[in-house]
């Protein structure tokens, strides 16, 4: 499938299967997240890919969360003090990785004839995700995006999706950036049990600031149903483009996930066809999410 | 209290040796790094103080560098948010943590009958990641934080505080006040920058100074390559005791994880032989404590022990 027909049948509202969780599925298989596995373990994203592939997915993410160059600079004082200190060539090393996630990916849809299969660039804040207050300065961040976009489109990635968002300044950014690339942009942020974003703006600020952006598809991630369904509450009846929705399950346990029964596979579902119901038609699970709850969508609703 | 050798050993001008790297010690030896390893293998941590007090170490320091409660908050937006997407018991967790470390700590001493000639230093790291000054928080933040983290290691029974790789003023400041409330003694180290000063630009002779009018009882430099410790000795040698211990390898850090992480690689680049010579130069300028950073091993502080004799 190209990407023109996925828009074509997201435009006409028509229900759209994500993947699950990666990296708290790299866990679950008895791995650490360390350097994503991405050049220790590559069979293991290739199978994880696979599996959600084979679940039903319509659009497979790349492993690449939090990887990025700004992610290894923020362990040093200044670039100085990484050249005398840090690790050789970890600069290079979160576009070296996105290259070989990517063609993970790709590797992936490949080797189960599934080129209809699409390939999105997971790419979150450039700071920690769930800190609004360390957000960057906006206007100085276009060409640090610019950059790190273009290593996925190099790398073949067909969209951008900026997840796990805390606010909508830098999703503008974002956004801008991938016009520049020209591939298209999806937008996640992640809502709070308030239903307003993590960073605080309200709901309508979030729709007002997309609606001058245009993303092709506006999501709601990374938090727990309850927070999920409060936040699509406030957006669904102001957003009349593709909206979409990936909850997590269970709960995070820094640096790794705990898994926990409170929403099993079945229950997640009820969930998601409350949110169908409130208009989401992109859907898929956020951290903690296996293949097993992307094939009980996927069963359900096709 | 152990403590009381160590100090006439201060005041004879004798040399005191630490102990090397724990957490690149932990991950050298194939340990998941989450909870610091205290939770999925608190033997390997006890056979790492084993193996420091065997190549023989004057003083042991706990396992508790970097874990507080602000490293599992630090994660989340605030502690309302941990609490609602956070693992259960997150809150308590630092703290159960570190008294489970000392407890290791203290069992190693026993298993080699040192606990009464060892003494065991209570390691507080600095609110924020080691390397970056500019994270650090307001005063305030800084001395509740530090606060805390004595109280829960005196009350576990460690015989002084090491508030270790302070990289500002401000914050140094702060864990002197925050220390100066307990009965306890207190050191202090530094981390120095690429010009012999402190990581952030200030001056280190200044900040040494001022921990020694605020009740430390030694001044060390520490995480940083051996140059950069080299080159900022004559700031923090002044006839009182002061110490110093450098990393080894490179810092190689995950992507994701914003707080810092002990994975040092190429650390092969500098033998235990090779750094013992380090040290003795050190030695020769008037530094009396010395041990390793992080990326250094027993077999390292080993070899130094052979050069201090």
């Amino acid at each position: 499938m190209s990407y023109k027909e996925l828009k074509s049948r997201i435009d006409a509202q028509q229900v759209t299967f994500l993947d699950g969780g990666i990296g708290t599925e790299i866990l679950r298989r008895g791995y650490t997240w360390a350097s994503h596995q991405l050049k220790s373990e590559p069979e293991l994203n290739l199978e994880i890919h696979q599996d959600y592939i084979n679940a039903g997915a319509d659009v497979i993410t790349t492993n690449t969360f939090q990887l990025s160059k700004r992610s290894f600079r923020n362990h040093f004082a200044n670039d100085e003090h990484l050249e005398a200190i840090g690790a050789r060539g970890l600069l290079d090393r979160a576009g070296e990785l996105i290259h070989e996630s990517v063609a993970l990916a790709d590797k992936a849809r490949r080797s189960l004839d599934r080129d209809n299969c699409l390939i999105a660039a997971s790419i979150t804040t450039l700071e920690w995700c769930f800190r609004p207050d360390r957000s960057p300065d906006v206007e100085k961040i276009y060409d640090e995006y610019l950059e790190e976009l273009k290593d996925y489109a190099d790398a073949g990635a067909d969209i951008f999706l900026f997840e796990t968002f805390n606010s909508t300044p830098e999703a503008e950014v974002a956004i801008n950036a991938a016009k520049e690339i020209g591939i298209p942009a999806w937008v996640a942020f992640v809502p709070y049990q308030d239903g307003r974003l993590l960073g605080g703006q309200s709901m309508a600020e979030v729709a007002d600031a997309m609606a001058r952006n245009e993303p092709d598809v506006l999501l709601l991630n990374c938090a727990p149903p309850d927070h999920i369904t409060a936040g699509l509450e406030q957006l669904a009846p102001l957003w009349d483009k593709p909206l979409g929705v990936y909850a997590h399950v269970g709960k995070f346990n820094p640096p790794e996930w705990q898994f926990t029964d409170e929403y099993s596979a079945d229950q997640h579902l009820q969930e998601c066809k409350h949110w169908h119901d409130l208009g989401a038609t992109v859907i898929g699970g956020c951290c903690g999410t296996t293949p097993d709850y992307i094939k009980k969508l996927t069963e359900f609703f096709s | 209290m152990s403590y009381k050798l160590i100090k006439e050993k201060l005041a004879a001008k004798e040399s005191i040796l630490l102990d090397g790297g724990i957490g690149s010690e932990v991950l050298r030896r194939g340990i998941r790094w989450r909870q610091h390893g205290i939770e999925d293998a608190p033997d390997v941590i006890r056979s790492i103080h084993v193996d420091y007090l065997e190549a023989g170490v004057d003083v042991l320091t706990t396992h508790t560098f970097n874990l507080t409660k602000r490293n599992f908050i630090n994660f989340f937006r605030d502690e309302e948010h941990m609490a609602l997407i956070g693992a259960t018991g997150l809150p308590a967790k630092a703290m159960e943590l570190c008294r489970t470390a000392v407890s290791l700590a203290k069992e190693a001493l026993a298993e080699t009958g040192m606990a009464g000639t060892v003494p065991l230093a209570g390691s507080i790291a600095p609110v924020m990641h080691l390397f970056r000054p500019d994270l650090s928080p307001p005063e305030n933040d800084c001395l509740d934080h530090h606060e805390e983290c004595v109280e829960v290691l005196l009350d576990c029974g460690v015989d002084f505080i090491f508030f270790e790789g302070m990289n500002n003023t401000r914050e140094a400041q702060a864990a002197l006040q925050a220390a100066a409330g307990f009965d306890l003694p207190v050191w202090m180290s530094f981390v120095p920058g690429m010009d012999g000063n402190l990581l952030n630009g200030e001056s280190l002779s200044n900040v040494a100074d001022l921990a020694r009018g605020n009740g430390a009882e030694a001044a060390l430099v520490s995480a940083g390559t051996i140059p950069m410790i080299t080159k900022s000795l004559p700031n923090i040698i002044n006839g009182s005791p002061c110490g110093a211990k450098a990393i080894i390898g490179r810092y190689n850090p995950p992507s994701w994880k914003p707080d810092f992480y002990p994975c040092f690689e190429d650390t092969d680049e500098v033998s235990p032989e090779k750094y013992a010579q380090e040290v003795n130069s050190w030695l020769d300028q008037g530094v009396q404590i010395v041990g390793g950073s992080s990326g250094t091993t027993p077999e390292h502080i080993r070899a130094v022990r052979k050069v201090i004799g």
